[in-house]
């Protein structure tokens, strides 16, 4: 058993993990067991410092790393921080430990994590660099790139901050989060309130003529609501979403026929 | 415009290595930064931008996490923009093209994840042998299996892509482009819906209306509502952040709803 491993891993050790976590975390994503061997390729080094010494307990240890993982990659460094950690202190018997700490903390993570860096980040920056892209801007596109070099910084952070606080960090991480993503929550939403009449881009072009009289349908339905036709088209969206054999591919499948149909009539533009 | 050998290869290059950098960063295969390099490097930087721009619009809240595979509007992007500049027809058209072809190129993203499960059962042998040189090697030839997922259709579409373009030029219906332009401006719908499925937006219902208000009666740009948005967030966080003194429990049980959101892979 290889005892008093205490304090052999470095600063150094921890940074080039973290940054090997970050290349390699999903190269290899496969669907037996996703994100497992991207786990390994980061924690190798020190695993090979761990029990270098032992052929026996390095196999094992390395077997172990390689069963199925699956979590936010942002927050697979948090994971391997703390992961680290524990290795170090207790050594080959913390494997059982390491095993369901690994599960424990991918799923908890994985649900904030796609929320906020996938959903509400992508989001946000999407719609500033799209629609600046559509008038022909690259400031969004530049923005957006800072913003997530930014990011990968913040997430390599992430490693050695997990190593330097262990399992209590992700206890007093959940208060500080679940505030964090409420706050993110309202950006989001906000920023999706404005995404309906500004992306969507519907109109009705149908005139509706009758002894001299001239309607136009569109002018009317302005006068009602701005954007009214895409609140309706949200709505109905929102709707087939909430249909179990629909997903949002065969939904985007049904939109697009939807409007080359509707378009063909004069009904949709 | 015909493109340049010059060109078709730096684009198949970018394809490589962007689709490689959306496993890292998740940057160069956003629709609208695909499509302002993709422009940049066929010399039309506005068509590029708003080809991209547009499918950035439509990607809104489709994200491929948890394995999930969505339309790859990053491959669309780059062959829309492509296909618009030899044409000389205008963003429009490499618009209406781009969003089936998005749609059709999903399959290359199932096809990377499934030929990595190869490599896996590589890493287990060389772990059963106790190659551990080996492990590193494998781990990182997966980022050739995902590259050759994008740059292969790429390049082949951009090899024929002349005589395809004029040829569907020439076929194409009016009434078919017509409604493919017509879906171009309505497929953000999706995103949107699948956004407000996901996130807990019932409770939010004042921030939804505030935002959609903005937009359509004051007609804020996008940056300028992310920026009262981000206004109302702070203050958000500091009445919750206020309460969690009174309240241990009040934080928890209001991002509760965020479990078992919108799964769009269902």
């Amino acid at each position: 058993m290889a005892m008093n491993n205490n304090q052999v891993i470095t600063k150094r050790d921890l940074n080039n993990i973290s940054w090997r976590y970050i290349l390699g975390s999903q190269l290899n994503w496969n669907y037996e067991r996703m994100m497992s061997s991207g786990y390994l390729y980061g924690i190798l080094p020190v695993l090979q410092k761990l029990y270098g010494n032992d052929d026996k307990e390095l196999q094992d240890m390395l077997r172990t790393h390689n069963q199925f993982f699956n979590t936010n990659a942002i927050f697979g460094n948090l994971i391997m921080g703390i992961d680290v950690a524990i290795e170090e202190e207790n050594g080959y018997k913390s494997k059982n430990t390491i095993v369901a700490l690994k599960t424990a903390l991918m799923g908890s993570l994985a649900g904030v994590g796609d929320s906020m860096f996938h959903v509400i980040w992508g989001t946000i920056f999407g719609s500033i660099a799209g629609t600046l892209a559509q008038s022909g801007s690259v400031v969004g596109c530049i923005i957006w790139i800072i913003a997530n070099i930014a990011l990968l910084f913040g997430r390599a952070a992430l490693l050695p901050l997990g190593y330097k606080q262990g399992v209590k960090l992700v206890t007093t991480l959940k208060d500080k989060l679940a505030a964090f993503t409420d706050a993110a929550t309202v950006l989001g939403i906000t920023v999706i309130g404005a995404l309906i009449p500004s992306v969507i881009n519907a109109t009705v072009p149908f005139i509706y003529k009758h002894n001299g009289v001239k309607l136009v349908i569109q002018d009317t339905l302005d006068q009602i609501l701005p954007a009214l036709v895409p609140v309706l088209l949200v709505a109905l969206t929102y709707w087939m979403l909430g249909n179990k054999k629909l997903n949002s591919t065969k939904v985007i499948w049904i939109i697009l026929i939807l409007s080359i149909v509707l378009s063909a009539f004069g009904i949709l533009a | 415009m015909h493109l340049a050998m010059y060109q078709i290869i730096l684009i198949t290059i970018y394809a490589f290595i962007a689709i490689n950098d959306s496993l890292i960063s998740n940057t160069l295969t956003q629709p609208a930064i695909a499509g302002m390099v993709s422009g940049l490097i066929m010399g039309d930087l506005k068509t590029g931008l708003m080809v991209g721009g547009t499918l950035q619009l439509m990607k809104l809240g489709l994200a491929a996490f948890g394995g999930a595979s969505i339309p790859d509007y990053f491959t669309g992007s780059v062959l829309g923009t492509a296909f618009a500049i030899i044409s000389g027809k205008g963003a429009e058209y490499g618009i209406g093209l781009a969003v089936p072809v998005s749609l059709l190129m999903l399959q290359l993203d199932v096809a990377a994840r499934f030929c990595n499960v190869f490599l896996l059962h590589r890493i287990d042998k060389a772990i059963d042998r106790m190659q551990i040189k080996k492990i590193p090697h494998l781990v990182l030839s997966g980022s050739l299996l995902w590259g050759l997922s994008r740059c292969i259709p790429i390049l082949l579409m951009l090899l024929v892509g002349d005589a395809a373009v004029t040829t569907l030029t020439n076929n194409m219906p009016v009434w078919l482009m017509n409604g493919l332009k017509t879906a171009g401006g309505v497929l953000p719908v999706v995103g949107v819906a699948i956004l407000l499925r996901y996130l807990p937006a019932k409770q939010y219902i004042p921030y939804l209306l505030l935002g959609f208000f903005l937009a359509a009666y004051l007609k804020v740009p996008m940056l300028g509502v992310a920026i009262i948005g981000v206004i109302a967030a702070m203050i958000v966080f500091k009445i919750n952040s206020n309460k969690k003194t009174n309240n241990d429990n009040s934080a928890v049980t209001s991002s509760g709803t965020f479990e078992g959101g919108y799964d769009g892979d269902e």
